[in-house]
C-alpha cells in the first residue's frame, strides 16, 4: 500500500514545485526558484529509481494498478484518477525525470538574467508533472488530461519570450496543430467508449477479442473495422503530438522557445508521448494491420523527408529539430513493424543523445551570445572543449556508429522493418536505410561547420551586444561582467584583444555538468540496455502485446547479445555502411572542400529550393486552412449580418411595425367608418346565424 | 281603402326618407324629414295608435325638427360642395346595406299575417285614455325617470353653451377711491451692472 | 287587412335608408343626426306594428319613451354640435378625426 504514497509523491512533487514558484513569482529570488523546482524533480527522479528497483529487481515483472480518487460519476461511467505503474511506465518515468532534472540544472545558468526566470522554472516543473500524469494514467481520460496539459505547457514555453512576434506565432501554431491531432484523439476515445463501455486500460485490453469483429459503416456501403478506426483516430492524436507528416509543421517553429525546453519537450519527452501511446495500446494496434501499415508509411516518410530538409538548414537548432522529426519517424516505423520494444528503446536512447545535442548547441549559443546561424560559426573546437567532445558523442550516437547508444536501437529498428511481413515494410525499409545516410550527413555537417573550419571571432561577437540591442541577457553577460571587472579592465571600451589576452571563455559549471551527465548514457546506454529491452523476455514483454503472426521479437533473437550483434552487424550491415559514408561525405564537403556544397547547390537548385521550403507544407496549410478558415468566417459573418440580423431579427421588428401601421388605419376617427363597420359586423353576424339555422 | 292609404303614405315616407339622405341643402334635408314624419304619423294613425301619431307631429316635428332648423340657420352653412370620396366609398356602403336589407326581407317576408284584424275597441274607446291608464300606474317608474332625463338634457344643453365672463379689467369704483401709493408702487434698488 | 309584414318591411327599408345615409355622409353632421332620427322612426314603426297586431299596449308605451329619449338626444347632440362649430368652425365629418389611432 505504501506504493500509492510513493507514486503520488513521484507524480505530484514537480507540481508542488511548480505551484510554489509559479504563485510566488517575482517575489521569490532566483536562487529559491531553481532550488525548489530542481528539488521537486530530483525527488521524483529518486523515487522513480526506487520504484524501478522495487518492481524490476525485487518483484520481477509485477505492476501496480489502482485508482486514487473517484473524480466524477455519471450513469454509465466512473471517472477515476488512478495510476498504472508497470515496466513501460517506469521506463518513461525514469526518462522524463532524468532529462527534466538535467535540463533544470542547465537552465540555472542558461536563463540567468532573464526577467521571467521563476516563470520558466515553474513551467518546466509543471510540464514534468503533466508528462508524468500522462505516462502513469490508467485510463484514457487521465491520459487525455496529461496529453492536453503537455500541449498547453508547450504552448506557454514556446511563447516564453512573449514580446517577440515570431514566438507568439510559433506557439499558436504548435498549439493549433496539436489541437488538430487532439480532435482525432478525442473522436478515438469516444468511439472506444462507445464500443468498450469503459475507459480503463485493463477493461479495454481484456475486451479486445469480442470487439475485434465489430464493424462500423461511416460512408454508406462501406464497412470498416471498429478497431481500425479507433486505432487510426488515436494515431492522428499521436501524429499531432509526435509531429509526423502531415502534422509536423509545428516542430521547426517551436525552436523559438529557449533551448532548454527544446531539449526537454521537443526532443525527449512531449514528442515521445505519441510513441508511448502506440506502445501502450499495443493490444489494440496488433489487431489492426491497416493502421500498422499507415504508421509504417507515415513514419518512414517522415524519417526520410525531414532528414533531407535538415541538410539545407542554416540554424543549428533547426538542424536538430528536423533531426528530431526524423528520429520520431524511426520510432514510429518500429511501432508499425510491431517491434514496440525497439521503438521504446530508441525513444530512450534518443532522449539522451538528442537532449545532449540541444544542450550542447545551447552552450555554443551562449558562448556566441545567442548567435544561431551556423554560417557565422566555425573553429570553436578549441574554445569550447567540453562542448566539442559532448557534441561529438551525441552526433556519433545519432549517426548510429557503434558502440554508441544509437547504434543498437537504430539497428534493431532497421532489422525489425526488414523482417516485417506487412506490405508497406518494403517501402519503409528503403526509407530508413536512406535516412541513415542522411542522418549522419546532416549532423556531421553541423558538427564540422560549428567546431571546425575557419575561426569566427568569438570575442568580438561577445562584444557586439554592447553596441547592438541586447534583448535578452544571458548567463554569459553576467559572467562577462564579472570576469572583465576581475581582470581590471574597463568594461566600456575594452577591445577584443585585451580580453583574449587576459582570459578565456568558460562555460558555466552547471552547463558542463549537464552535458557530461547526458554524454555518459549516450555512450553506454545502448550497450547496457539493449539486452534488457530487446530480448523476448525483456523488460517490456509483460507489457507489450505482440501477436504471434508478427514474428518480430522472436526473430530478433531469443538471447540478444550486444557483442555478438556488434560483430555480425559490423560486417554485413547496410545501414552502418550508409552512416559511415555520410560521415565521410560530410567531412569532405564541409571540412576539406567548402566550395563543393555551393556548386552542388547551384546545379540542383530546384532540389535545394524544394528542401528549403520544406516541401511547401507551410504554404499549403496557410492557403487552405488559414485562408480558408478566414474566408469561411467572413462568409458566416456576412450571413449573420445580412440574413440573421437584417432580415430575421430586424426584419421581424419591421414586420411588426408594418403590421401595426397597417392596422392603425382601421381606427380612422371618422364616424361614418365606425358606423359602417358596425353595419358590416351585424351583417356578418346575421349571415352566420342564418347559415347555422 | 286601407290599402290605398297605406301604399300612398308608405310611398311618401320612403321617398321622403330617400330625399333626406341625398339632399344637398341641409334645409331641404330637414324639410323632407318633416314630410317623412308626417307620413309616418299618418301610418301610425292607420295602425290605431292615434295618440302617438299626433304626439309625433307635435313633439318631433314641432320641437325637434324646429330645433334642427334653428341650428342650421344659426350655423349658416353653405351648400356643401360635392362630397370628396363619395364615389369611392359608395359601393361598399350600398352593398353592405343592401345585404342587411336582404336579410331583413328574407327574415320578415315569411311571416304569416294573423288571421283577422278587427277593431279592438268598441264605442268610447280612447287611445289616449287607454295609454294613460297604464302609463301612470304600471309604467309610472319609467315615466318619472324620463322626467329626470329631460331635466338632465336641459342642464347639459345649458352647461355646454354657457359663456364665461370675459375678463374685464375695470375696477369697481369703491376700490378706486381707496387706492393708495403704498399699495400701488414699490421701488427696488439694485446695484448696477458694470458690464456694458 | 294589411298584412303585418308590409309594415315590417317598410320599417326595414326606412332603417336601411337611415343606415345608408349615416354611412355615406361626410360633409354634414346635421345630416348624420337626421339619419339617426330616421333610424329611430323605423324602430318606432316596428313597435307600433307589433303593438297593433299583438294586441298589447306595451309597444306603444315603449314608443312613448323612445320618442322622449330621441328628443333628448337630438337636443344634446345639437348642443354639442354648436360647441364643435365654435371651436372648429366647420361641421364636416371629415374634419373630426382627432381620435384616430
Amino acid at each position: 500500500m505504501h506504493y500509492q504514497i510513493l507514486i503520488v509523491g513521484l507524480v505530484f512533487f514537480p507540481l508542488l514545485g511548480a505551484l510554489i514558484v509559479g504563485l510566488g513569482g517575482q517575489t521569490l529570488s532566483h536562487r529559491l526558484a531553481y532550488r525548489v523546482t530542481t528539488m521537486g524533480v530530483a525527488l521524483s527522479f529518486i523515487l522513480s529509481l526506487y520504484l524501478a528497483y522495487q518492481f524490476f529487481f525485487l518483484h520481477g515483472g509485477s505492476y501496480y494498478d489502482a485508482n486514487l480518487y473517484l473524480w466524477d460519476m455519471s450513469a454509465k461511467f466512473r471517472f477515476n484518477i488512478g495510476f498504472l505503474v508497470d515496466p513501460l511506465t517506469l521506463v518513461m518515468f525514469l526518462i522524463v525525470t532524468f532529462v527534466s532534472l538535467i535540463v533544470h540544472l542547465y537552465s540555472i545558468a542558461y536563463m540567468a538574467g532573464d526577467p521571467g526566470y521563476q516563470r520558466f522554472f515553474s513551467y518546466m516543473s509543471a510540464f514534468t508533472f503533466a508528462m508524468l500524469m500522462l505516462v502513469s494514467a490508467n485510463n484514457f481520460l487521465q491520459l487525455y488530461f496529461g496529453w492536453e496539459a503537455v500541449g498547453l505547457i508547450s504552448y506557454l514555453l514556446i511563447g516564453f519570450w512573449f514580446k517577440r512576434e515570431s514566438a507568439n506565432a510559433a506557439s499558436l501554431k504548435a498549439f493549433i496543430v496539436n489541437r488538430v491531432g487532439d480532435f482525432g484523439f478525442l473522436l478515438g476515445i469516444a468511439l472506444l467508449f462507445n464500443y468498450f463501455g469503459s475507459l480503463d486500460y485493463q477493461t479495454v485490453f481484456h475486451q479486445v477479442l469480442p470487439v475485434k469483429q465489430a464493424t462500423i459503416s461511416i460512408f454508406p456501403g462501406t464497412q470498416c473495422s471498429v478497431i481500425t478506426l479507433i486505432c487510426l483516430l488515436l494515431f492522428i492524436g499521436a501524429m499531432g503530438k509526435s509531429a509526423q507528416m502531415p502534422l509536423h509543421v509545428w516542430l521547426p517553429e517551436s525552436m523559438e522557445g529557449p533551448t532548454p525546453i527544446s531539449a526537454l519537450i521537443h526532443a525527449a519527452t512531449m514528442v515521445t508521448a505519441g510513441v508511448y501511446l502506440v506502445a501502450r495500446l499495443s493490444p489494440l494496434y496488433e489487431y489492426s494491420p491497416t493502421v500498422l501499415n499507415i504508421i509504417l508509411v507515415l513514419g518512414a516518410s517522415t524519417a526520410l523527408f525531414m532528414g533531407l530538409v535538415a541538410i539545407v538548414q542554416h540554424d543549428v537548432k533547426r538542424v536538430i529539430a528536423y533531426s528530431t522529426l526524423s528520429q520520431l519517424g524511426y520510432m514510429m516505423v518500429a511501432l508499425g513493424a510491431s517491434a514496440y520494444a525497439a521503438g521504446i528503446f530508441h525513444l530512450v536512447t534518443h532522449a539522451f543523445f538528442k537532449a545532449l545535442l540541444f544542450l550542447a548547441a545551447g552552450s555554443v549559443m551562449m558562448a556566441l551570445h545567442h548567435e544561431q546561424d551556423m554560417r557565422k560559426m566555425g573553429g570553436l573546437g578549441k574554445y569550447l572543449p567540453i562542448t566539442y567532445i559532448t557534441f561529438l558523442i551525441g552526433a556519433l550516437a545519432l549517426a548510429a556508429v557503434p558502440p554508441f547508444a544509437g547504434f543498437y536501437s537504430k539497428e534493431a529498428i532497421i532489422e525489425a522493418v526488414h523482417l516485417s511481413h506487412l506490405p508497406a515494410a518494403q517501402y519503409a525499409y528503403f526509407c530508413v536505410l536512406i535516412a541513415a545516410f542522411v542522418t549522419a550527413f546532416y549532423i556531421f555537417r553541423a558538427f564540422f561547420l560549428v567546431f571546425h573550419g575557419k575561426e569566427c571571432d568569438i570575442y568580438s561577437q561577445q562584444l557586439d551586444f554592447r553596441q547592438g540591442a541586447a534583448r535578452r541577457a544571458t548567463g554569459v553577460y553576467k559572467w562577462y561582467m564579472r570576469i572583465a571587472s576581475q581582470a581590471g579592465t574597463q568594461t566600456e571600451n575594452s577591445s577584443a584583444k585585451s580580453i583574449s589576452e587576459g582570459c578565456r571563455y568558460q562555460s558555466p559549471a552547471v552547463v558542463k555538468l549537464a552535458l557530461i551527465t547526458l554524454a555518459i548514457p549516450s555512450l553506454l546506454a545502448g550497450y547496457l540496455l539493449a539486452r534488457l529491452f530487446l530480448n523476448t523476455k525483456g523488460f517490456l514483454s509483460t507489457v507489450l502485446f505482440i501477436l504471434p503472426a508478427h514474428p518480430i521479437a522472436t526473430a530478433f533473437s531469443a538471447t540478444f547479445s550486444p557483442m555478438k550483434t556488434l560483430f555480425i552487424l559490423l560486417i554485413n550491415n547496410l545501414a552502418l555502411l550508409f552512416s559511415l559514408l555520410g560521415i565521410v561525405l560530410a567531412w569532405l564537403c564541409y571540412s576539406q572542400y567548402p566550395a563543393l556544397p555551393r556548386r552542388i547547390q547551384k546545379h540542383f537548385s530546384w532540389c535545394y529550393h524544394l528542401l528549403v521550403r520544406q516541401y511547401g507544407f507551410n504554404e499549403l496549410y496557410q492557403t487552405v486552412f488559414a485562408e480558408g478558415g478566414r474566408r469561411l468566417a467572413k462568409l458566416f459573418f456576412r450571413v449573420d449580418a445580412n440574413v440573421l440580423d437584417k432580415r430575421i431579427i430586424d426584419g421581424s421588428g419591421r414586420r411588426i411595425s408594418w403590421l401595426s401601421s397597417t392596422l392603425r388605419r382601421v381606427q380612422s376617427g371618422y364616424l361614418y367608418e365606425y358606423a359602417w363597420v358596425m353595419v358590416l359586423g351585424i351583417v356578418i353576424f346575421l349571415l352566420i346565424i342564418i347559415n347555422v339555422k | 281603402m286601407q290599402h290605398v292609404a297605406f301604399f300612398l303614405f308608405a310611398a311618401i315616407l320612403m321617398i321622403a326618407a330617400f330625399m333626406t339622405v341625398i339632399a344637398r341643402n341641409p334645409i331641404r334635408s330637414a324639410l323632407f324629414l318633416v314630410l317623412a314624419f308626417f307620413a309616418a304619423a299618418a301610418l301610425w294613425i292607420l295602425l290605431e295608435a292615434e295618440f302617438l301619431g299626433l304626439v309625433l307631429i307635435l313633439v318631433y316635428v314641432g320641437a325637434v325638427m324646429t330645433l334642427f332648423v334653428f341650428v342650421i340657420m344659426t350655423l349658416n352653412i353653405d351648400v356643401t360642395e360635392k362630397q370628396r370620396g363619395f364615389v369611392a366609398y359608395l359601393p361598399y356602403a350600398i352593398i353592405s346595406v343592401a345585404v342587411l336589407l336582404g336579410i331583413l326581407i328574407y327574415a320578415l317576408g315569411s311571416f304569416s299575417a294573423p288571421p283577422d284584424i278587427h277593431l279592438l275597441n268598441g264605442e268610447g274607446y280612447s287611445n289616449t285614455q287607454a295609454l294613460g291608464d297604464i302609463l301612470y300606474t304600471q309604467y309610472a317608474y319609467p315615466f318619472e325617470i324620463v322626467g329626470v332625463l329631460l331635466l338632465v338634457a336641459i342642464i347639459a344643453s345649458i352647461a355646454l353653451n354657457v359663456k364665461e365672463k370675459r375678463f374685464n379689467k375695470a375696477i369697481p369704483p369703491e376700490q378706486q377711491m381707496t387706492a393708495k401709493r403704498e399699495n400701488r408702487l414699490r421701488i427696488i434698488k439694485m446695484p448696477s451692472n458694470k458690464k456694458i | 287587412m294589411i298584412p303585418m309584414h308590409y309594415y315590417l318591411l317598410l320599417a326595414a327599408v326606412i332603417f336601411s335608408l337611415g343606415l345608408l345615409g349615416l354611412v355615406i355622409n361626410r360633409k354634414n353632421i346635421l345630416i348624420l343626426l337626421m339619419c339617426v332620427e330616421l333610424l329611430l322612426l323605423a324602430v318606432n314603426m316596428n313597435f307600433i306594428t307589433f303593438s297593433h297586431y299583438g294586441h298589447d299596449l306595451a309597444g306603444q308605451i315603449f314608443v312613448f319613451f323612445i320618442l322622449a329619449v330621441a328628443a333628448v338626444e337630438a337636443a344634446i347632440g345639437l348642443a354639442i354640435l354648436i360647441v364643435l362649430f365654435r371651436t372648429r368652425h366647420s361641421i364636416e365629418v371629415d374634419a373630426l378625426n382627432r381620435l384616430k389611432g
